[in-house]
């Protein structure tokens, strides 16, 4: 039953994939809404560049094909369990700098973050399916054993980090898709490189 | 010595006969032509004002002896302005082409260009063979959020010029339109038309990044246009047609998820099915007919289908009785 490959694991696969989809695609819209009243808010230009940010997961990937299924859900799970910290740090300090005005702003936040978790769990729940053990959950990083905690970022730099933030989140958003709609794919067998 | 000068449209041109004395008696042709000695100072050649007509070969012959003392070839032209340059993602997530052109041309030989920057790393652009002025590449990432920088530099003899494109990964997808659209009546149906079309051949993998499409029409008759965007399937049955209209019919694609719409396809016409006209009309001809010219029509030989102005055609087996008498009067007559 928890082979990947018996009709009913691959039909429950499918299902989450699209499933999965449907989640990650009604994310992406609302990181761009929240992207956008970000901005905004935080008098922010639209396309100012933002060097890579320490600690926010690229979605960008060299040989996209050619990555396995697991590969797809490891990379995807890590990425949104920091997303996941990341988000719930820009609420904190949000709910530090703003007042009412504001308040709209945090609302977003926090259901962009609810949906973050939510497509975590999923991410969890395909990975189950592969009969792969689910990584704890740990720090990202691991050049070093119990980094430094970070100096506290001035105003600015907390925004321009949240504008990081939410465009590789929205970035992701597209990848996920992309990723499940691969992985929903019938493959030969489970943790093999996918045949193009 | 014979070389190629590239002047201005509008420039004042001096040219000497190579090393001969500005004092020296000498002849100047343009293309095998003897130029008149009013645009001679000395024995150089003066032209003001030069226009593209005055482009050819110019050549200095001395006096007496009409030894070639220099030749050249005058171009005449202007500096590149700047360059037209779109870049475009066809074949998602294969890579991006970029095309270019001048906005007006400069008459002289111009040479292209371009660099292509992803963040701090330089990209090949691969030129096309046909056509000419494009290049295409290939990603190395996908999902990146940081932008490409497009620099084009048009260069001729005469002056230089650039434009430069800066875009994201996302920003430039725009599948090519829908092919082999086709559009047929339903039958029994007078207010339906069944639509196909396919995905565009340039797109690489329709499967893994499908496409959306957005389907309109409208009769000839009317401006205005009906929209159905439709998020999978290749097909799409209208079922609001008006009947006995005759339909255009257009379809363009986007990604899913990216990008911009394509172009509209080929337009395609179609009428719904309509219930049999053309058979009654074909009858009531039949009963008025005045011309028994239908070849495939036998009628049998009775006066019903004769008429006042009932005509024998040649081969027709159906004469009038009373055609018949005439022409048997006639026979009589030439007998």
């Amino acid at each position: 039953m928890a082979a990947a490959d018996s009709p009913s694991a691959a039909l429950r696969r499918r299902d989450l994939c699209s499933r999965g989809i449907r989640l990650a695609g009604k994310m992406r819209a609302d990181v761009v809404d929240l992207l956008d009243a970000y901005v905004e808010q935080q008098g922010l230009d639209a396309s100012a560049s933002v060097a890579a940010v320490e600690g926010v997961p690229l979605a960008a990937v060299e040989r996209w094909d050619e990555q396995t299924g697991t590969q797809r859900l490891l990379e995807n799970l890590a990425a949104y369990r920091a997303f996941r910290a990341l988000l719930a740090q820009m609420l904190e300090e949000q709910r530090e700098q703003l007042g009412e005005a504001e308040a709209g702003l945090g609302r977003a936040l926090a259901a962009v973050l609810l949906q973050v978790s939510a497509f975590a769990y999923h991410l969890e729940e395909l990975l189950r399916l592969e009969s792969r053990g689910i990584p704890g959950e740990e720090e990202e990083e691991e050049e070093e054993d119990g980094p430094p905690p970070p100096p506290r970022l001035s105003l600015f730099e907390q925004k321009l980090r949240g504008l990081g933030v939410l465009r590789e989140l929205a970035q992701w958003a597209v990848r996920s898709v992309r990723d499940l709609r691969q992985l929903a794919k019938p493959s030969p067998a489970t943790g093999a490189a996918e045949s193009p | 010595d014979s070389h190629i000068q590239y002047e201005r449209v509008g420039a004042d041109v001096t040219m000497k006969c190579g090393s001969m004395d500005w004092d020296a008696a000498v002849t100047w042709t343009a293309n095998g032509t003897d130029i008149d000695e009013s645009h001679l100072n000395g024995s150089y050649l003066i032209l003001k004002n030069v226009d593209l007509s005055q482009s050819g070969q110019y050549s200095c012959y001395e006096g007496s002896s009409w030894h070639l003392k220099y030749q050249t070839y005058l171009r005449v032209g202007t500096p590149p302005k700047e360059p037209v340059l779109m870049c475009r993602s066809n074949n998602y997530p294969k890579g991006f082409y970029c095309s270019w052109h001048l906005p007006t041309p400069t008459y002289i030989p111009n040479s292209f260009n371009i660099s292509v920057i992803h963040g701090t790393k330089d990209m090949v652009c691969e030129k096309d063979a046909v056509p000419k002025n494009r290049c295409h590449i290939r990603y190395l990432q996908l999902f990146s959020t940081v932008k490409y920088k497009v620099t084009l530099t048009v260069t001729n003899a005469l002056g230089k010029n650039f434009t430069t494109l800066t875009f994201d990964e996302f920003a430039i997808v725009k599948p090519d339109p829908p092919e082999s659209v086709v559009a047929k009546p339903v039958p029994n149906n007078p207010r339906r038309l069944e639509v196909s079309w396919q995905n565009p051949s340039s797109w690489p993998d329709p499967e893994s990044f499908p496409l959306k499409f957005f389907l309109r029409y409208r009769p000839l008759i009317l401006d205005q246009w009906q929209h159905v965007e439709l998020s999978d399937g290749t097909s799409h049955t209208i079922t609001d047609a008006y009947a006995g209209k005759e339909y255009i019919i257009q379809v363009a694609a986007k990604d899913n998820d990216i990008g911009t719409w394509s172009d509209w396809s080929v337009a395609v016409h179609a009428t719904p099915w309509t219930e049999e006209p053309k058979h009654l009309t074909t009858e009531a001809q039949i009963t008025e007919t005045t011309s028994a010219s239908t070849s495939s029509f036998m009628a049998p030989p009775t006066t019903k289908i004769c008429d006042k102005g009932a005509v024998v055609g040649s081969g027709a087996m159906a004469v009038c009785w009373t055609a018949g008498l005439v022409v048997a009067a006639y026979s009589v007559l030439f007998i």
